[in-house]
């Protein structure tokens, strides 16, 4: 490891994780370093603009190349670029939030999501991290890796997020059985209160499974009275079309059989 | 405090709720999904429109019908769980016409208690959990300590607002705001934000209902024979 990229990759982080801005000073601080070494850091940092420094007070913060940096890991996803279409179509159909996500150590990281088309305000979410076992994505996935894989997250800390979220293994090892059977994994106020979603697998030209896509929105719309048929059908029609592309060809995904 | 009273705190509530609404919807916008203004002052609207047709409602069943209310017309997480926490303070206070202090710690304890059974949040997970238990023991304490109804919800709402305040430096572990990680420290959380408002309003209209006692008592000698 080199230590000076170590550093460099901390400062970063410490950076990203505050709204404020933070001084040479607070930052030395903060990492336990001196400050002249943060302050040759930050010299490098702001030379390939990772990192500028506010003119009025002194302080710094993240440099305008990350977010270039940023959108070429998005744009280097494929899942989410061949996933444009789909997951605007299935916003359209189904009038309802679109998330797209891949699996990222114990969480699903979100690549993309189509606002609900109502032109109301909301926030995009994209990058936003959510604990696999909380949502409709992360058991979508999961219920499709390999056993290995899935014993592994199982036996994982499953956090609970609300008064609904299943924290124990046999439930949530049954809640998998349910998505391979129904080919849709629901989620029912899991991760928010008031939230659910319906999401499928997605699968890759070896029939391995690479994310996740689905509808997310508030519980009365999504579930009325259990999942609402017709979003069921949506999601299921929209990670058909998407596997279709990513490769899975004609080989019949498992669960995704009208 | 009587009906009249609930009525106040209420309508104390909706009016902070229209003059905060911005800065809720900006303090969401920045961990959650910039609907919490919107929402809240969306709720409490109806909340005031229903509660304006029940005219003979004791304090526990308007708090009940707020409760309803809440959750058939706000959205997100706020409308299960403030709805929630008005049902279940209307619950604790049952059929009365009239309660004091006592019933309100009990109906206080339940809003907690019924948040927390759905939302599962404890304190320190940056959620309204961190400004509705210290105003609970801070209420409490008052009590103990020989305070009256008004020091006591000057209390809660002190130690609420200081509570919404204290969530800026956490990282969320609850809402979507915990989507979010590291990046969710150094903002205040918008659900505490609007429980510190709602103590706010009680503190309010504990007093002015006091006050208004208070000049009612003073004039009758006057307008007496």
């Amino acid at each position: 490891m080199i230590q000076s990229v170590g550093r460099a990759a901390r400062i970063l982080k410490a950076l990203g994780s505050e709204s404020a801005r933070l001084g040479v000073t607070e930052l030395a601080e903060r990492l336990g370093l001196a400050k002249a070494t943060v302050y040759g850091l930050l010299r490098t940092l702001e030379a390939h603009q990772l990192v500028e420094q506010d003119l009025e007070t002194g302080k710094y913060r993240l440099g305008p190349a990350l977010l270039q940096l940023g959108n070429a890991f998005l744009d280097n996803n494929e899942l989410r670029a061949r996933s444009l279409l789909w997951a605007e179509t299935l916003a359209g159909r189904a009038g309802e939030a679109v998330h797209v996500g891949v699996l990222y150590g114990p969480n699903v990281l979100l690549v993309h999501h189509v606002f609900r088309p109502d032109n109301s305000l909301q926030i995009l979410q994209v990058g936003a991290s959510i604990p696999w076992h909380a949502c409709a994505l992360g058991k979508a996935i999961v219920a499709y890796l390999e056993p290995a894989a899935r014993d592994e997250l199982l036996a994982g800390t499953l956090p609970r997020l609300t008064g609904r979220t299943l924290t124990t293994r046999s439930a949530l090892e049954a809640e998998l059985e349910r998505v391979v059977d129904g080919g849709v994994a629901v989620e029912d106020q899991e991760a928010i209160v008031g939230e659910a979603g319906l999401a499928a697998a997605l699968f890759d030209n070896r029939g391995a499974v690479v994310g996740a896509i689905g509808l997310a929105g508030p519980v009365e719309r999504l579930l009325p009275d259990g999942p609402a048929a017709e979003a069921v059908a949506a999601v299921k029609e929209a990670a058909r079309g998407l596997s279709r592309e990513l490769g899975a060809g004609r080989l019949a995904a498992p669960g995704a059989g009208a | 405090m009587d009906a009249a009273c609930v009525r106040r705190w209420l309508g104390e509530v909706a009016a902070r709720l229209e003059a905060e609404r911005d800065f809720l919807t900006q303090l969401d916008a920045a961990i959650g999904d910039a609907d919490h203004g919107i929402n809240m002052h969306r709720g409490f609207t109806a909340v005031m429109a229903r509660i304006a047709a029940a005219q003979h409602s004791v304090p526990g069943q308007l708090l009940k019908l707020t409760g309803r209310t809440f959750i058939s017309t706000v959205g997100g997480a706020a409308g299960p769980l403030y709805g929630t926490a008005f049902l279940q303070a209307g619950e604790a206070l049952g059929e009365h016409e009239r309660f004091g202090p006592r019933l309100l710690l009990d109906a206080l304890r339940a809003s907690l208690e019924g948040v927390q059974r759905i939302g599962a949040a404890s304190v320190g997970d940056k959620t309204m959990v961190d400004a509705l238990t210290p105003a609970l023991a801070a209420y409490q304490l008052e009590l103990r300590m020989g305070g009256s109804l008004e020091t006591a919800v000057s209390g809660a709402r002190e130690a609420a607002a200081e509570g919404s305040r204290a969530t800026i430096p956490l990282q969320a572990r609850k809402g979507r705001a915990s989507y979010l990680g590291p990046r969710s420290v150094g903002h205040q959380d918008p659900g505490a934000t609007s429980t510190a408002l709602m103590f706010a309003a009680l503190e309010q209209a504990v007093l002015a209902d006091r006050s208004q006692r208070f000049a009612a008592g003073a004039k009758r000698p006057v307008s007496g024979p």
